[in-house]
């Protein structure tokens, strides 16, 4: 390589935007020229299209239908063990005697009793509690809040270190997550089932009747 | 209803880890704008094997999403499987790189447009007779416009080593673009 073809330390440093003021005109000069070809270059390359996108999210939504029909599959063949207080056993039996009701008054599409609309509009209110001394913010994320981060914030008892909110929801089963300070995502130590998401991690399920929790 | 588009990195990624799928869309956008040129550069120019680097990046990326232990680095995690995949691409190109692919500046000058097209076929063999950690380096810095540091995070090499790699770059174009005049 000839000498004269390399550019100049003075004018690496230009091209780093490391110094305008010390360089000569013709390093100068041999730096912009080279500037300017690459930035014609660059410009003349094109970036993929949208395309793209729809190719890699139809692949995505195909792999997560296939997660949930393996997961949901793993859970029903798999032994579950399962820590019962006899009171739960008993307000679980009387939820599911009423909820057993429901599920045989079930409305059709067009019904519109008022039975079938009360129990659509139940809510019932379920306190969410996680013991984080040392945490600085706790929020609540589910399925009942599309996993909004900022969805539900948790109060501090600073006496005890515990978390507490009372949310609001629709009989139904929930999948839910802490969060921690924003970026620690975690799963309810004391709730009683967690699933799998489909992704190696697990989400914590809280179970709503009409008249209360069925199982948390 | 708070915008997607806003949501960081680690927040997304969390949230695609907890069964929201649909928000991988929002990184695939992100970054196929933000990749897209680098990957185009790194593949002789030719968009078409671009795409199917990317796409075949992204997908991945998203099978292995719960390895990415810290979702505050997704850019440089995804930006490996990126890099991976283009010289995995490059490796399996048969033949040589489709140098009438390059687009034609916008000129109104024919002698001037014919003088672009040259420079941007010797930019771009320039480039191809890189060694593939000073194309890597070069492009993101002259051809994304990343700055040394950017560079040193998202590749995890040490600033005085890129720049290292960037000037002999320019050394070896600035050789061959010397050599058309």
């Amino acid at each position: 390589m000839r000498e004269e073809q390399r550019l100049s330390p003075e004018a690496h440093s230009y091209l780093d935007g490391e110094s305008a003021g010390g360089i000569g005109p013709e390093d100068r000069g041999a730096a912009q020229r080279f500037e300017q070809a690459i930035q014609a270059y660059a410009s003349s390359l094109k970036r993929p299209d949208a395309a793209v996108d729809r190719a890699v999210m139809a692949a995505v939504r195909a792999d997560a239908r296939h997660a949930r029909r393996q997961s949901v599959w793993r859970w029903l063949v798999s032994p579950h063990l399962f820590n019962v207080r006899p009171a739960l056993v008993a307000a679980a039996a009387v939820a599911l005697i009423v909820f057993g009701r429901v599920l045989i008054d079930v409305p059709g599409p067009g019904d519109r009793s008022p039975g079938a609309e009360a129990a659509a509009q139940t809510t019932i209110l379920v306190r969410f509690e996680l013991r984080a001394p040392d945490a600085h913010r706790v929020t609540l994320a589910g399925s009942f809040n599309e996993w909004s981060p900022d969805g539900v914030e948790l109060a501090r008892n600073a006496a005890t270190g515990l978390w507490t909110a009372t949310v609001p929801l629709k009989p139904g089963e929930h999948e839910y997550l802490f969060i921690i300070d924003g970026s620690q995502w975690i799963p309810d130590p004391n709730a009683h089932a967690q699933v799998d998401d489909g992704f190696g991690q697990a989400n914590s399920v809280i179970v709503v009747g009409p008249r209360g929790v069925v199982r948390s | 209803m708070f915008e997607m588009g806003s949501q960081s990195d680690a927040v997304l990624v969390r949230r695609i880890l907890a069964g929201q799928v649909d928000l991988y869309q929002v990184l695939v956008e992100r970054y196929r704008a933000e990749f897209g040129r680098y990957a185009t550069a790194m593949l002789g120019g030719d968009v078409d094997d671009a795409a199917d680097a990317l796409q075949e990046a992204f997908i991945r990326a998203y099978r292995s999403l719960a390895s990415c232990r810290e979702p505050e680095k997704f850019k440089a995690w995804l930006f490996r499987i990126v890099s991976n995949q283009c010289h995995n691409a490059r490796r399996s190109r048969r033949d040589h790189v489709p140098l009438d692919r390059i687009e034609d500046p916008p000129d109104d000058s024919t002698q001037r447009q014919l003088e672009a097209n040259e420079i941007g076929r010797t930019i771009q063999t320039a480039l191809d007779d890189l060694t593939a950690e000073q194309r890597e380096a070069f492009v993101l810095k002259h051809i994304e416009g990343y700055s040394y540091a950017d560079m040193s995070t998202l590749l995890e090499v040490g600033e005085d080593a890129l720049k290292m790699r960037v000037h002999r770059a320019r050394d070896e174009l600035q050789r061959r673009l010397e050599g058309l005049q």
